[in-house]
Parts: structure tokens; sequence; C-alpha cells
């Protein structure tokens, strides 16, 4: 019996995109639970507002939307990468458009995938897919962040 | 200013030596006193004491005054006496002596002593005219002179009431060099009009001394003069200050000169402009003659009302012109305003802008234009002067009527700038406005050759013994430039340095505001990016949704439908993503290096081959020199060309596709991608390099059109261009030019 599969954190404002996002998810039948938080400043409150959520409940990856309301997708990367406790969760930038400079920024600030929302529905769920299956069970984690059991 | 050319620098510097105000000795046509004003004692008289006093200057010196003046009807005006200022003298009642002679006794401060002048009177023997009414005569018919007569009015009313033989106005020129400009005279004196004397006749010390004491007296220029004892005062061990006094001894330089003039008595009047020297009123007599206080005060008062006249002449002539130029300069701004090249305007106004400076000829020279109006010297010659205006400094105006004494290649320029009137109108680039004048050639009429002032003999230097009229004929200059011209032409810079100003604030606002919409244009195509992709996303993904749940239900038309909604949202999609990867090129920055065409141009097609599978194509492909520029966008170039290439010629077997490139244009490389596709009419060959603009029906050709767009905008990003050539069913090229760096 393995211990429960950590959370992937998805950062999405867009209630359609959501709702594509998590059904794509759904269809990836991935175990690990996925935590929505709808804005930048709700995506720090659950990362840093609970100081107590041990090290194994953080997300196993984070899935930022770039165009946010509050704190921008970039600044809540910022964020994570400042912080000794989040330093080393993969973040992987999933948004609409492939703007140049949103890239340079990204990969700047230390992202670890910057992912174009496809148009097509099969493309995106592809994507998806690809996401959860590569950051959320083959990927290993950091010494300290690994999975009990 | 400079004298005339090959003055001597020598002049009658004696004569400026000359201690003219403190001679020490006063003429022998009447007696001086001085004495202390605090205790009245005599501390120094002229040595002809005896003349009027009967006693010797040794029994005077050290008595009181008026021990000295008992006896005389100035006894009781001792007082008053010791009260006159400092300044020209004042007027105290005439002493008649028993002998029959009369004297006028005259007063003024010199320092700590009063000076007392007993001058004596012409011989009584005829009445006296009534010389205030005389006055008011020619005073009347002064002012009733025009501008033009002023001045021989002047000199005949002041013969009328001296009564000398010759009357002259002399003024002095910048220079101070003299001319007679008017004159009234009898047959004892030959006419000097039109002489020009020059300016070490009258040394500077002189010319300071007339601006403050307006009269000179020589009843007789043979006189001896009479010296004064003891010759420095005993209290202070100085000379005695005599510049107001009428009984003054001139230099005996100044008598020698009278004497070669043939001129026993002279006289003449200052004309004082403000603070400056303008003239003289100078009167001569061909035998000695004394000329009566009241004469003297008349003839003075007379020359402060010409005075003012010629000032009210000048001012009201120097108004007019004025006046004329300010209008022409208005209608040269309103000819400039509003004109974006203003200095073409300037030039094209041709007739006011030589009227400003009453030129000739005019030139405007600034970096990139050149404009040559009326009567002017060669282009180069116009460059040459500019650049040698820009070595002698800084001045914004620079004006002078003899430019080959200054810069000696004006000599063969003097038929069109002797005189050159210039204004520098930028402070960073050699840009000029500049006036000619031709060279006029003068006769000037000197009093004796000016060259020599002096005749050298013996030990001392003597002036000039001939008058007789010297002429010289001045070459390389032109009129004059008048102060009301150069202020014109420093308007006109004030002006024009405006305009530039306001030009350049215009470009800055310009470049301010581009840089702001840039902004906005930046940020609305980042939202359109992020928001506009989103509702096709949408529209598909939730259609695809819909379909695979519903499957079944639908009927084949419903089946259909939902097929074009998923199609339509995903081109439109397509379009957005094209449209912003267009405008992200205008926005992204040029990341220039070395790109090797050829490896470009084989990764290009490779990547090309599920449109090349299958078909028959003939490449002819040259060696691509390479070009620097950004890989990424060159690539997208020629994947656009050869795509195209392969589209349109996809019903020709074999298919011919020729790449090259050319060096047809200095400092650039074409390179160019040839078909033998199905071309294009010439007549829409703008069109080809419009955004979304097609020459074939969407079903025919697949594309939205709006590569060839990219491809000029990378084109013209690498400071190149982009064109095409085609005929109908014959084929088409394309060609790309970009800069080539030489290495």
């Amino acid at each position: 019996m393995s211990a429960p599969l950590k959370p992937i954190l998805l950062v999405e404002d867009n209630p359609l995109d959501l709702e594509l996002t998590l059904s794509a998810f759904e269809k990836c039948k991935l175990g690990n639970d996925v935590t929505v938080a709808r804005d930048g400043a709700e995506a720090l409150d659950y990362l840093f507002l609970e100081e107590e959520r041990p090290l194994h409940e953080m997300p196993v990856v984070i899935i930022l939307d770039i165009k946010l309301p509050k704190l921008d997708g970039l600044e809540v990367l910022e964020k994570i990468r400042q912080h000794p406790k989040t330093r080393y969760i993969p973040v992987v930038m999933l948004t609409s458009s492939r703007e140049e400079e949103d890239l340079v920024r990204s990969y700047k600030l230390g992202v670890n995938a910057f992912v174009v929302k496809p148009v097509g529905y099969k493309e995106f769920f592809a994507a998806i897919y690809e996401l959860g299956m590569f950051w959320g069970v083959f990927n290993e984690p950091p010494p300290g962040f690994r999975k009990r059991g | 200013m400079t004298q005339p050319d090959s003055f001597p620098a020598v002049d009658l510097s004696n004569c400026a030596r000359e201690p003219i105000r403190i001679p020490g000795s006063i003429q022998p046509h009447g007696v001086l006193l001085a004495f202390g004003a605090a205790d009245g004692r005599l501390r120094q008289v002229s040595a002809n004491l005896a003349d009027v006093f009967g006693i010797t200057p040794e029994e005077a010196l050290g008595k009181p005054v008026g021990q000295l003046l008992e006896n005389t009807p100035l006894s009781s005006q001792i007082e008053d006496l010791r009260q006159v200022r400092a300044g020209p003298p004042k007027k105290f009642p005439k002493l008649s002596l028993p002998s029959g002679k009369s004297y006028q006794l005259l007063a003024h401060r010199s320092g700590e002593v009063v000076v007392v002048e007993l001058e004596e009177c012409p011989p009584a023997a005829t009445p006296s005219p009534d010389i205030h009414a005389l006055l008011q005569d020619s005073l009347d018919r002064l002012r009733a002179a025009s501008a033009e007569e002023l001045d021989a009015v002047a000199a005949q009313e002041v013969r009328r009431i001296t009564g000398f033989d010759r009357v002259l106005i002399y003024r002095f020129d910048e220079e101070w060099n003299g001319m007679v400009i008017a004159e009234d005279r009898n047959e004892h004196l030959p006419s000097y009009l039109d002489l020009r004397f020059p300016a070490s006749d009258i040394p500077e010390q002189a010319r300071e001394l007339y601006r403050i004491n307006r009269l000179r007296l020589i009843p007789d220029a043979a006189y001896q003069p009479v010296p004064l004892v003891p010759p420095l005062d005993p209290e202070t061990g100085k000379a005695l200050d005599l510049s107001f006094s009428v009984l003054r001894s001139v230099s005996p330089i100044h008598l020698e000169y009278m004497r070669n003039m043939g001129i026993p008595a002279s006289m003449s009047f200052s004309v004082i402009q403000g603070e400056r020297l303008w003239g003289l009123i100078s009167c001569h007599n061909h035998v000695p003659a004394v000329v009566p206080f009241g004469i003297r005060t008349a003839c003075d008062l007379f020359s402060q009302v010409y005075a003012v006249q010629i000032e009210s002449r000048e001012r009201s002539a120097d108004a007019h012109r004025r006046l004329k130029l300010k209008q022409c300069e208005a209608r040269l701004l309103a000819a400039m305003a509003g004109r974006e090249n203003y200095l073409a305007a300037l030039a094209e106004q041709g007739r006011d802008f030589l009227a400003l400076a009453d030129a000739q000829g005019a030139a405007i020279i600034a970096d990139d234009q050149l404009h040559l109006v009326g009567r002017t010297p060669k282009e180069e010659i116009v460059r040459d002067l500019a650049q040698w205006l820009r070595e002698q400094g800084k001045e914004e105006v620079f004006a002078t009527d003899r430019l080959a004494d200054l810069w000696p290649q004006a000599k063969d320029i003097a038929d069109s700038a002797s005189g050159v009137l210039a204004v520098s109108i930028s402070s960073l680039h050699p840009s000029f406005v500049i006036w000619f004048r031709p060279e006029v050639v003068q006769t000037v009429k000197w009093g004796g050759d000016p060259r020599k002032p002096v005749e050298p003999e013996a030990k001392t230097l003597h002036p000039r013994k001939s008058f007789e009229m010297w002429k010289e004929v001045v070459h390389l200059r032109s009129r004059p430039w008048q102060p009301s011209e150069i202020d014109a032409a420093r308007d006109l810079r004030q002006s024009i340095v405006g305009i530039v100003l306001r030009q350049a604030e215009e470009l800055a606002e310009l470049s301010k505001e581009l840089e702001r919409s840039n902004k906005e244009l930046a940020s609305f195509s980042y939202s359109v990016s992020h928001d506009l992709r989103a509702p096709f996303r949408h529209i598909v993904g939730y259609s695809e949704l819909l379909r695979d749940m519903e499957k079944e239900h639908f009927s084949p038309a419903g089946q259909r439908y939902l097929d074009i909604i998923i199609e339509s949202a995903l081109s439109a999609g397509e379009l957005v993503d094209s449209l912003l990867h267009f405008a992200q090129m205008g926005r992204a920055t040029l990341n220039r290096r070395q790109v090797d065409m050829n490896t470009l141009l084989c990764e290009v097609i490779a990547g090309l081959e599920s449109e090349t599978a299958g078909r028959q194509i003939v490449w002819r492909i040259a060696d691509l020199p390479p070009v620097e520029g950004d890989a990424v966008m060159l690539r997208m170039v020629l994947q656009n060309l050869v795509s195209n290439a392969l589209k349109y010629s996809r019903q020709r077997h074999p298919a011919v596709i020729e790449i090259g490139a050319e060096k047809k244009e200095p400092g650039m490389i074409t390179y160019f991608v040839r078909d033998n596709g199905i071309g294009f009419d010439m007549a829409y060959v703008d069109k080809l390099f419009g955004v979304f603009q097609r020459l074939h029906r969407a079903e025919e050709y697949e594309g939205i059109g709006i590569g060839l767009a990219n491809v000029r905008r990378v084109a013209e990003r690498h400071g190149g261009r982009a064109w095409a050539e085609g005929e109908p069913g014959k084929g088409a090229s394309f060609y790309v030019s970009l800069p080539v760096t030489e290495p």
C-alpha cells in the first residue's frame, strides 16, 4: 500500500480553461490530487501560509498560467524560487501564447518548462497528459520531497 | 576697424603726447590770475600781468586777490568769484582801463584754485550787432532746414554770426578720420568741401578735451605764448589745469598746422551727440580775429541746437530704415513659417532676402543644402568662405566691407563679395546665412596725403605743409554695412534659430508620441495574444468534448456542422497566431550574426519534405554567400519563399526551382527564388506583400496570405527590401536584398 501521492497545484483563473484542464487530467487517470488556486495570491497562500504544511505535502509540480489576477504567473514563480521551502518544486508555465518576452523572463526566473496551450482539444489533452505523466509520475523529486512508503 | 591701408603707424605722436591741458602758458590776448579758493591769495599769474594791473607778478603773488582788484568794478564781487564752479567759465562785468582798452572778465574753478581770465575785447568802434536777434534768426533757419540742407545751413548761419571767412562742418567717421561735409566761405580761403583728414590730425587726447570743453579759440596763430609765473602752483607743486580756460595756449604743432593751412585765426565748437564727439564746427579767418564772448556763446548755443537737429535727423532716418527692414523681415518669416525646409523658403524670397541687408547677393549654407541668390561667388568658394567664417570663432554676426584684407582669397571675388555680412545659424554645423556686396571703387579726397601727415625735419616732427587735395583710389571695398542692416541680419538669425528650435521640439514631441503609441501597440498585442486565443481554444475544446460524448446522437448534418465549427475556430486561431507572429517580428530585437545561407537553405528544404515527396522537382541551387542577420528570421524568409515556389508550381512536371544570389547594387546582396509555376499578373504585384492579401481563391491554394508580408518585414528590418516579378502561367521570381557589412 503506497502513501497518497503528492498533489499537483494548478493555478488557473479562466473557468473554461480550468474545466478543460481538469477533464484532461481526469482522462489521464493520474493518481495525484489536483489542487486549484484561482489567482497568484491564492497560490502563494497555499504554499506559504500554512506554516506547518510538511515538505512531503508540497505539490509535486506547480502548473502556472501567466496572465492571472492580482499577482501574475511570473511574480508567483519569482516568489517560489526565492523561498527555500519551494525552491526545488518543478514549475511549468501553461499559457495562452508564446510571447517571446514571457518565455525569456520565465526561463530567467528558473521555470522548468514552458507550454503553450494548443488550440485543438486533442493536442491540449496530449499536452496535459504528458505534463502529468512526466512531472507527476516519472520525475524524481529532490531528497526530502520523496514520498513516503 | 583699421586705418586705410599703408597708413603710417607713427603719426603726430608728439602731438598726442603734448600736455595740452597744462601748457603752462596762455595766449597773449589777455591776462590770467589764479588764486586759492580758500584763502583768496594769488598763487599764479600770467607774466603780462602789468599790462592790465601795472604791477609785476612778483609784486602781486601771495597777496589777496581783493587787493589787486581794489578800485575796480570787481572789488565788490570777490566773494562771487570765489564761489565759481568748475567747467565752462562764468562771465563777470567788463573791466575798462584808462588806456581805452577793455577786458571781459571770466572765471572758473580748476582744482583748488579759481582761474580768472581777463580777455581783451575788440575795439568798440562799430556798434556790436544785436546778437540775441541774430541768433534767434539763425536758429529759426536751422529748424526750417530740410534733412539734406541742414549741414549747409548750419555752416552758413555760423558764418553769419561770426563773420569768419570760412566755416566747415567737419564730421568724424568710425575711425576718427574727419570729412568736411558742408562749408560756407568767401573768396579769402579755398574750399575744403569733401576733403578728408586723417585721424592723426586731431589726436585722441585733443578729441577728449574737445568733448568736455566745446570751445577753442585762437585769434592769431602767430602769437607768442605768455608763461605763467611761477610755472607750478607753489602750494601743490602741480601745473595749472587749463582745460576750460579760454586763453589756454595751444600746442605749437597745432599752430604750425594752422599756419600751413594758411589760417591765422580759428575758432571751433564741438558737436556732441550723447557722449560722443560727432564733429566740429570749424571757423577760419584769413586775418587774425578776436571774437567777443557774446558771439562765442551764441555759436555754442547754435552748435548745441544743431547737434539736437542732427540727432533727430539720424534717428528718423534710422527709424525709417529699420521699419522697412522689419517689414521685410516679417514677410520673410511669413514665407518661412510652416515650411519644413524654411531655408529653401527663405532663398525663394530673393528680393526681400537681399533687401534685408541691402545686398546684391546672398547664400544660405547648411549641412545638407546650399542656396545662392543674386550676385554671389561660385558654390565652392562660398563653401570655403563658410569654412573660413567658422574658423573665425563663435561670433553670431560677422560684418566687413573689406573681406580681402582678412581673407586674401577674396581678392578674386571682389566683384561679388568685397563686403560680407554673415550670421551663424547653428552652433553644431558650419551653417551660415551670408549677404554679399560687390566692390565699389571709390575716390577719396584727402586734405593732403594722409600717408604723410608729418614732414620729418631735423629733430622734431612737423605737420604736413601741403593741404592740396590728394586723391586716393580705394579698391576691394564694398559699401559699409549699416548698424540697422547688421541688426536686421541678427534678428533674422534669431528667428531662424527659433524655427530650428521649434522644429527640434516638434520632432522630440513626435518621437515621444511614437514611443508611446509603440508601447500601447506592444501591450495591445500582448493582451491579444493571451486573450484572443482563449475563446477559440474553448470553442474547439468544448466542441470536441461534445462530439466525443454525444457522437451517436448527432445526425450526419449535425456532425458536419460541428466539424465546420471546429475547423473555423481552428483557422481563426491560426489567423490570430499568424498575425501575432507578424506583429512580433516587427518588435522582436534582431539577433544579428553571420548566417550561412547554404546551411539554412538545406535545413529549410529538408523541412519541406512533406510537400516535395512524390513530386518531380528540378532544383537549381547556386552557392549562397553568407550575410549578417537574424538567423531565425532569415530562415523564415527562405521557408516562405521556397514553400511558395513549391506550392505554386504544383501542376508543373517537372517543377523547376532556382535559388541564387547576385550583387546588383553596392553594399547589398540580393537572394532570389524563382519557379516555373502559375506566376502572377504584375498589376497585382503590390498586393503580394500585403497582410492577408491573396491572389488566388482559398480552395485553390492553402495559406492565409501572411507569408510574404513577413518576408518583406524581415527584409526591411534588416535594412533591405523585398520585391517580385512574375507573369501569369510563366512563373515568378522573388527577391530579397540585404545589406552586407564589409569585413
